[in-house]
């Protein structure tokens, strides 16, 4: 643009060339209307029904981010920006939130969105009746009103200074379904959803391709390019890659994981890999109940023989990026001093003679080669200094139940990238809180995390928690290996892909040049 | 004959028996609670109590398992927990895709095992029968997950011939159907091939030795003939045998095939089903297909009568 700029200053020979000039630099013209993109997921969809599939997964929430909508989204900053809602304000206390919405939306199938619509959304998964997996995340929010057309009230049981933040991925709990549409449809409203987003549900062939179509009255529907969207569950990672490479899908879904395939397409000027580092880390939990986790030298011992680059080198071919605290490169909480104890053999070494006794215990790892590699590696690591692990692998569906039952030692975990920390730190470190895993209790600990969550101020929050971590760091009832970084790779022809945030990757808004 | 299809009708009742059996215990006795699973996070011991109550789970297994036959004698084969859908209208769904894959391998399997074994046969123990012979050796020992991969990267990313993963129904497109199909038929039929023809190659050069093919060569009949008509019959038989139960071998390839062509048939759908501890679905696609391979092995021995007479008429 500055050439072009510059140009127009000459004499009006130029203005052929500028003309042209202009257009090749100017990124507004280049969103081209139509097309078709292909996405290659992992996994098959189960379905959209918050009562039947409990939780959706990354393959789930691609297409749950072009069906439906949430009250607010994430701009490129990070900060809440109005959808379904136009504005919100807090009570004083942080524990009531008050939305406007927006009006003359309607679902697909013509029902109105108001506030009575999105009340009954929550209701239903709140029906102790229902029995829904999903309450278990909208358990801090006591009830929702309508108290006109247009006006929505969420009551929360703690105060939440960032909450509108909290409802901007179209999650099992905030995508919006249209009321009729499940109370007509029964059984069949999983595989058939009805939301007020840009794209509506034409087709889905179970485990084959389910296709979007542009929905023609979407409210917002100059900001919306592409003709039609199609999800494809590819399983294989390569043959999945496979199939971006020959050209039969335009954007798959990736992980460190298959850090050669990521590499490979880095060098191939025909695709783009796109990453996102978001907030959260893979962690682990020590059960701070059963020895010999019970000692504090001993959990120091086992997180300061862990060289988190050589982990990563051995696992995902360097790609994962070491962490140090539990909120990571995407969060806005930035630590000048985060305590994070130190890789040292020698000192781990010394803790451990110190301690006197045998360390030996098992740690729970998921049954899939990638739990068994990533167990392999501590287990080597851990050896050097003298304690022994035994890998316990469980298959990821009982997974979370053994840890909220505390049937573990050592237990593999994870922090979820949000756009807030509070939710997660408070369910994981606040004492009695049924994810409190290493069952570890402290009450400076409960105060941090207390304050932090009510406090409105930015600054004074991220100093709390780096408070928060240090402490933890310095206990070291848990420890985090890796951050949590997303993959997409597309075809260089795919533009407009927004920040993967919470690794959703949401096609809804881009385009193909 | 009539009788001969009663009595193995009959032989069939147990055979069910026990599969249902089997299917039943092998899903039950998978490691993990299933109330765990469907509850999760919110394994509570109340909230798992009461939805093992409401699932039946603490009922003992044998009360279980008559109660689940009951269900599935009477056609109710039930519903997922997790998509909702039945596990017929799942297995309908997903049949034709499996049922069109392994006829195509079985096809290519034959195509290419047939002749190469006659050809084998003909001239056995020269140049071209120990090259065959070394091989089929070879292929056998290649998995599937392999060459579906170099089957991928050479006709799909290389010389971009054929779509590397994904499916259009017959109906939709027959043409688009049948490229989708190719390569994870060739997968499964390049494991199948060696098979067949090492079976019968040497079954073929034993026939060839008997009393009544050098008669006919003695009448001057035209070797064609000798190999199609008077050799090939009488050759077959083990090949059908192994034809039948081969189903179940492609059965278990699918898994494979299927998850990495991302075709949607039954394999994928065990798959995702052990995955996801949806043991409604497994039991009952699992049941349903071990019934129809049953069936298909049923129907092998009756193909056996019709190209032997001494099986149909009670002496062999």
């Amino acid at each position: 643009m500055k050439a072009a700029i510059r140009s127009r200053t000459f004499a009006p020979i130029f203005h052929v060339a500028v003309f042209g000039l202009a257009l090749i630099a100017s990124p507004a013209s280049a969103q081209k209307q139509g097309g078709t993109i292909t996405v290659g997921l992992e996994l098959d969809i189960p379905g959209f029904d918050p009562l039947k599939v409990g939780v959706y997964d990354t393959a789930a929430l691609s297409a749950s981010s072009a069906i439906f909508e949430t009250l607010t989204y994430l701009d490129a900053n990070g900060k809440a920006q109005p959808r379904l809602a136009v504005s919100w304000e807090p009570s004083e206390d942080f524990k009531m939130w008050t939305f406007k919405l927006r009006p003359g939306v309607k679902f697909h199938d013509g029902t109105p969105f108001n506030a009575e619509a999105y009340k009954a959304n929550f209701d239903r998964q709140k029906d102790p009746a229902n029995k829904c997996r999903c309450a278990f995340y909208i358990a801090g929010t006591k009830s929702v009103e309508a108290p006109d057309e247009l006006t929505l009230v969420y009551n929360l049981t703690d105060p939440s200074v960032n909450f509108p933040s909290l409802v901007s991925y179209a999650s099992q709990n905030s995508a919006v379904h249209s009321p009729t549409a499940w109370k007509t449809k029964g059984d069949d409203y999983n595989r058939n959803p009805v939301g007020t987003g840009p794209y509506v549900l034409k087709s889905w062939t179970a485990g084959d391709r389910l296709v979007l179509e542009k929905n023609p009255n979407y409210w917002d529907k100059d900001k919306i390019y592409l003709d039609r969207i199609v999800l494809k569950p590819l399983p294989d990672a390569q043959s999945r890659f496979a199939s971006l490479q020959s050209g039969e899908v335009d954007l798959v879904w990736d992980d460190e994981f298959s850090a050669d395939n990521i590499e490979r397409a880095k060098k191939d000027s025909k695709l783009t890999v796109h990453s996102y580092t978001g907030s959260g880390a893979t962690v682990t939990a020590f059960n701070t109940k059963v020895p010999p986790l019970d000692d504090v030298r001993v959990r120091r011992a086992l997180v300061m023989s862990l060289d988190r680059k050589k982990m990563s080198q051995a696992l995902t071919n360097g790609l994962a990026k070491p962490a140090s605290n539990p909120y990571g490169d995407g969060s806005w909480v930035k630590c000048k001093d985060d305590g994070a104890l130190p890789y040292d053999i020698e000192k781990a070494k010394a803790l451990i003679k110190d301690y006197g006794k045998p360390v030996e215990f098992k740690k729970l790892f998921t049954a899939t080669p990638r739990g068994r590699a990533a167990g392999q590696v501590e287990q080597q690591l851990w050896k050097l200094v003298g304690a022994n692990m035994e890998m316990e692998q469980v298959d990821q569906a009982t997974f979370p139940a053994r840890g909220f039952t505390r049937q573990f030692q050592v237990i593999g975990w994870r922090i979820v990238d949000l756009a807030d920390p509070d939710v997660q730190m408070y369910a994981n470190f606040h004492t009695g809180s049924p994810a409190n895993l290493a069952q570890y209790s402290n009450p400076e600990l409960d105060g941090l995390l207390q304050k932090a969550r009510t406090t409105a101020d930015t600054d004074k929050r991220i100093d709390l928690y780096c408070q928060i971590t240090r402490l933890i760091n310095k206990e070291a009832i848990w420890y985090w290996t890796f951050q949590n970084t997303y993959y997409a790779i597309s075809t260089a022809k795919i533009k407009g892909l927004p920040k993967m945030y919470s690794g959703v990757i949401d096609v809804s808004r881009t385009w193909k040049e | 004959m009539a009788f001969f299809l009663a009595r193995r009708l009959l032989y069939l009742v147990p055979v069910l028996i026990a599969v249902s059996l089997l299917t039943f215990s092998i899903s039950s006795l998978l490691p993990g609670d299933l109330a765990m699973t469907i509850l999760a996070d919110q394994a509570t011991p109340e909230n798992l109590a009461a939805l093992r109550a409401d699932m039946g789970l603490d009922q003992p297994i044998w009360k279980r398992y008559f109660i689940w036959l009951g269900h599935m004698l009477q056609g109710d084969f039930g519903r997922s927990f997790r998509t909702g859908q039945t596990v017929l209208q799942a297995l309908v769904e997903r049949l034709p895709v499996s049922i069109e894959l392994m006829l195509l391998a079985q096809l290519g399997a034959l195509s290419i095992g047939v002749p190469l074994a006659i050809i084998c046969a003909v001239r056995s123990g020269g140049p071209f029968d120990r090259f065959m012979t070394g091989t089929a050796f070879a292929m056998l020992s290649v998995p599937t997950f392999l060459s579906a991969i170099l089957l991928i990267y050479l006709f799909a990313v290389e010389l971009r011939w054929l779509p590397a993963t994904g499916y259009v129904p017959f109906a939709e497109d027959p043409l688009g159907n049948l490229r989708f199909m190719v390569l994870p038929a060739m997968t499964l039929a390049l494991a199948e091939w060696p098979g067949i023809m090492r079976i019968l190659r040497s079954d073929m050069i034993a026939t060839l030795q008997e009393d009544y093919i050098s008669l006919a060569k003695a009448k001057g009949l035209k070797p064609a003939r000798i190999l199609f008509v008077h050799a090939l019959k009488p050759s077959s038989l083990t090949l059908v045998t192994i034809t039948g139960i081969n189903i179940g071998r492609l059965i278990g390839g699918a898994l494979i095939v299927e998850t990495i062509f991302a075709l949607p048939g039954i394999g994928r759908l065990l798959v995702g089903a052990i995955l996801t501890r949806d043991l409604v679905i497994l039991q009952g696609v699992v049941l349903l297909v071990a019934a129809g391979f049953v069936i298909v092995n049923f129907i092998v021995d009756m193909l056996y009568a019709v190209l032997d007479p001494r099986i149909r008429h009670g002496h062999a």
